[in-house]
């Protein structure tokens, strides 16, 4: 019981990374990417292959997970960002089936069967195997994460609040980013997730391109509009809630992604600000008319 | 005809009609004239029902307009040409002047209509299956108040139609007007430039900021130094002189 | 969720091993244009709804799979023919695009264009899994055994499957064309698109365009479902899902709002990808789609047909 229980905190955490950085790309750039799971394949096959065939120690695994989506993030965002922000969101799609088609297709990813056999992280000696070890090592870079998240929001806001409280046209011109502020987002959302996936990689210890797909970004997706786009906690509630409440619900599992559904729409249309959302990053585009 | 009692009208905080009240009399030629941002635009949107008016009455032969959709307005006998023609540019002409009949049910009238506006508007006949986009800025004109005649109106309201027009065709475009007023359809005329509007006008309102700051004839309004000094370009000496 | 890809068994035109070189390759190009001619039908009805109200209804591939499963549903009970079930699937998916634009859509009109678009994958999702639930998870065939036959065109063998389907998609699309550019609903709901404040000076109802668009759109959605639900023989609850969203790189491709686009997007996007599939590697031919998306977001984003086009 404590096993399955220390399982679904890590799993929490690793949630938390995902919906965190995702929320950073909606609540700077304004913009939705739906290939969000596509970075932390990314970062989980780059991490794993690098255990796996080079026995790289698990820090430099993590550390190269995050470059390398990063890399992916700035090459893909670099010229999309300019783009319409609905057709973004299509880009990003597309860009998260081509990465879980070339998972499935490459030789050295193992194919639809991935990857097997990924050891748990050893830092200085010290194996993270035993799962309250990794839950502290997860909790330490989710905390690390939102840390980091946080006094981004911070600084971003300290600029924007003084312009915003005078008059609403001023918030709308602000919601305007400048495309390379977007662009570092973006890539610093990428890495985030790449991260992730290592953490996630070094966890579960066989991984394959399903874990990666559509499905996953929009799950991620899910957890940032429950909490509420631009919100922090909102991710970390929304992460929470939507890693447990399906666990709790197993019985009705084939009603979830039905819930899912009904959950966005619904929400959407009388929530849009989420859980906790309309405070901290103040999204004020939701309201906005036109 | 039509009425405007105290309106207030406005886009979300902005308030711009700050209560203005005018009417239209059947047969009538009646001018707004106002400088930029006076409101003008804003109070014949208000009354079409594109802008929601906030307060007061909009009455036009004995319906309460205020509640009612943009789309609905029409077919009580009341079309706008808007400002800068909004032709469907891609459309042809042909097409255009059909969307102007579109609340209409009588298709054959609508048919008879179309020929009749076309055998007074040679122009649109001969460019009939062009895309409106096509035409010129007096052409696109003509066809706006086609378009709007389509609708067989009662009251016709025009947005500055002589807008960024070179000076033939804005004389061409008045001597529609003019004919239309022979023919006793009534109008709305909304102008910046009060010369030619207040000779064709046979009643005028002054628009500032919000507020309607003078009625009165034509006549009057021509003699008025106010409206001489500022919308009809003639000189101050020449006024305190 | 991609684990489903097209490639499913196709009725193509059989690809004899000895006959490679001009032949193949028209034989590729005809799979290409079937398959395209379904990717054109689903691109129209997103062309027509961005058009109208400047949003990605994320759930077109849903309606495509609805149109399908009714039409496999109906011709299931014996009780139905071949035409009526076909219609009866278009008239399905029409009806539940247009209850899909009341729920997921019109509370949200004025929002930013972020929240319609999450909406529709909301709705998208929903849909998806109450098909899961309604019809489990496994492929469906199609109830009726379709003669066909190889039938020689200029020399070359074609499959008549295939040329119905290309022909009926091609009519939808003719009709289409006819119904937007010579009736006053057509012309009304192009004035919508174009200027929706002056159409509604004209009397037009937007709502009821937009409702109308969503009825039309749906309609071509489902009996391209229904084509290919014949086509690969197999109908089950995630079909749509891919198709939905190459369609919409098709549609991104002829320059989005813009009708004749959508069809020659939804063409050539076909048949880049069964050319791709046959030269290059058939295990990436899903990515063709998405490839030709980004590039040309990236390299022409207006698409191939310049402007609006009707």
């Amino acid at each position: 019981m404590t096993a399955y229980i220390l399982h679904l905190a890590i799993l929490v955490g690793i949630h938390i990374i995902l919906a965190v950085s995702l929320n950073l790309i909606i609540g700077y750039a304004g913009q939705v990417s739906l290939g969000h799971a596509a970075f932390y394949g990314i970062g989980a096959y780059v991490s794993a292959l690098l255990a796996l065939h080079l026995a790289a120690p698990f820090l430099l695994c993590l550390a190269a997970a995050g470059l390398v989506a990063g890399v992916c993030g700035l090459g893909l965002g670099l010229p999309t960002l300019r783009l319409k922000e609905d057709y973004l969101a299509i880009v990003t799609l597309g860009f998260g089936v081509i990465v879980d088609i070339i998972l499935l297709n490459l030789g050295i990813t193992g194919g639809p069967d991935g990857l097997v056999g990924i050891p748990a992280p050893v830092i200085l000696g010290l194996s993270f195997r035993p799962q309250p070890r990794f839950l502290a090592l997860t909790a330490l870079l989710t905390l690390l994460v939102l840390a980091l998240a946080a006094a981004l929001v911070r600084s971003y806001h300290g600029r924007a609040l003084r312009a915003i409280r005078d008059h609403e046209v001023t918030a709308q011109v602000l919601g305007i980013n400048t495309p390379a502020y977007k662009v570092a987002v973006f890539t610093l959302a990428a890495a985030l997730a790449g991260l992730a996936g290592s953490l996630y990689a070094h966890y579960i210890t066989f991984i394959n391109p399903e874990s990666f797909g559509l499905h996953t970004s929009i799950l991620v997706l899910s957890m940032v509009i429950l909490g509420g786009m631009g919100s922090l906690m909102g991710s970390v509630v929304g992460a929470f809630l939507l890693t447990v409440l399906p666990e709790l619900f197993r019985q009705f599992k084939d009603y979830q992604d039905l819930a899912y559904g009904a959950l966005l729409v619904t929400l959407l249309i009388f929530r849009p600000q989420g859980l906790l959302g309309g405070g901290k990053l103040s999204l004020k585009f939701l309201r906005q008319g036109g | 005809m039509l009425t405007l009692k105290s309106v207030q009208a406005g886009y979300g905080r902005l308030v711009v009609l700050k209560g203005v009240s005018l009417h239209v009399r059947a047969g009538e030629v009646v001018t707004l004239i106002g400088g930029n941002g006076a409101g003008k635009s804003t109070l014949l949107k208000a009354v079409c029902g594109l802008v929601p008016v906030r307060r007061g009455a909009v009455e036009f032969a004995g319906e309460d307009l205020t509640r009612l959709p943009a789309e609905r307005i029409v077919s009580l006998g009341l079309a706008l040409v808007p400002e800068g023609r909004r032709v469907f540019s891609s459309l042809s002409v042909a097409a255009n002047l059909e969307l102007g009949a579109f609340h209409r049910r009588d298709r054959q009238q609508v048919r008879r209509d179309l020929e009749e506006l076309m055998g007074r508007f040679p122009i649109l006949r001969e460019r009939a299956s062009q895309p409106a986009g096509t035409l010129s800025g007096g052409e696109q004109q003509i066809l706006a108040i086609a378009r709007a005649l389509m609708s067989r109106p009662r009251l016709l309201m025009l947005d500055e139609p002589s807008m960024g027009l070179a000076p033939k065709m804005l004389a061409q475009v008045y001597d529609i007007l003019a004919e239309l007023k022979r023919s006793g359809t009534t109008l709305l005329l909304v102008e910046q430039n009060a010369r030619a509007a207040l000779k064709l006008a046979d009643r005028g309102y002054v628009l500032e900021t919000g507020r309607i700051i003078l009625q009165g004839t034509a006549a009057e309004l021509q003699e008025d130094p106010e409206v001489q000094r500022a919308y009809l370009g003639k000189g101050y000496r020449e006024v305190w002189e | 969720m991609v684990n489903r890809p097209a490639c499913l068994p196709a009725r193509e035109t059989d690809t004899q091993p000895g006959r490679l070189g001009f032949p193949m390759f028209v034989q590729q190009l005809i799979n290409g244009l079937t398959t395209g001619s379904a990717y054109a039908l689903i691109a129209l009805g997103y062309t027509m709804i961005y058009g109208i109200l400047g949003l990605i209804n994320f759930a077109q591939g849903e309606l495509y799979m609805c149109g399908a499963f009714v039409a496999v549903l109906l011709l299931a009970t014996g009780q139905v023919g071949l035409v009526g079930a076909f219609l009866a699937g278009m008239l399905a998916a029409a009806l539940l695009g247009v209850a899909l634009e009341r729920v997921a859509f019109r509370p949200l009109r004025g929002s930013h264009p972020l929240v319609p678009l999450l909406s529709a994958i909301g709705a998208s999702i929903f849909l998806q899994s109450l098909a899961l639930l309604l019809f489990g998870p496994s492929d469906r065939p199609f109830p009726v055994q379709l003669e066909f036959r190889t039938v020689e065109v200029a020399g070359l063998p074609v499959s008549s499957l295939q040329g119905l389907i290309l022909l009926t998609a091609l009519g939808f699309m003719a009709l289409l064309l006819v119904f937007v550019r010579y009736t006053r609903y057509g012309k009304a709901i192009i004035a919508c698109a174009l200027d929706r404040d002056t159409a509604r000076l004209m009397g037009i109802n937007v709502d009821r365009m937009v409702a109308l668009t969503f009825l039309v759109g749906s309609a071509l959605s489902g009996a391209a479902g229904i084509l290919m639900a014949m086509y690969y023989n197999a109908t089950y609850p995630r079909m749509g899902l891919l198709p939905g969203l190459k369609a919409f790189s098709a549609a991104i491709l002829g320059g989005v709002g813009n009708i004749p686009g959508a069809i020659v997007g939804g063409l050539l996007l076909g048949v880049a990808e069964s050319l791709g599939a046959a030269y290059l590697s058939s295990g990436y031919k899903d990515a063709v789609a998405f490839v030709i998306l980004i590039l040309v977001l990236l390299l022409r984003p207006q698409g191939i047909l310049r402007g609006k086009g009707h």
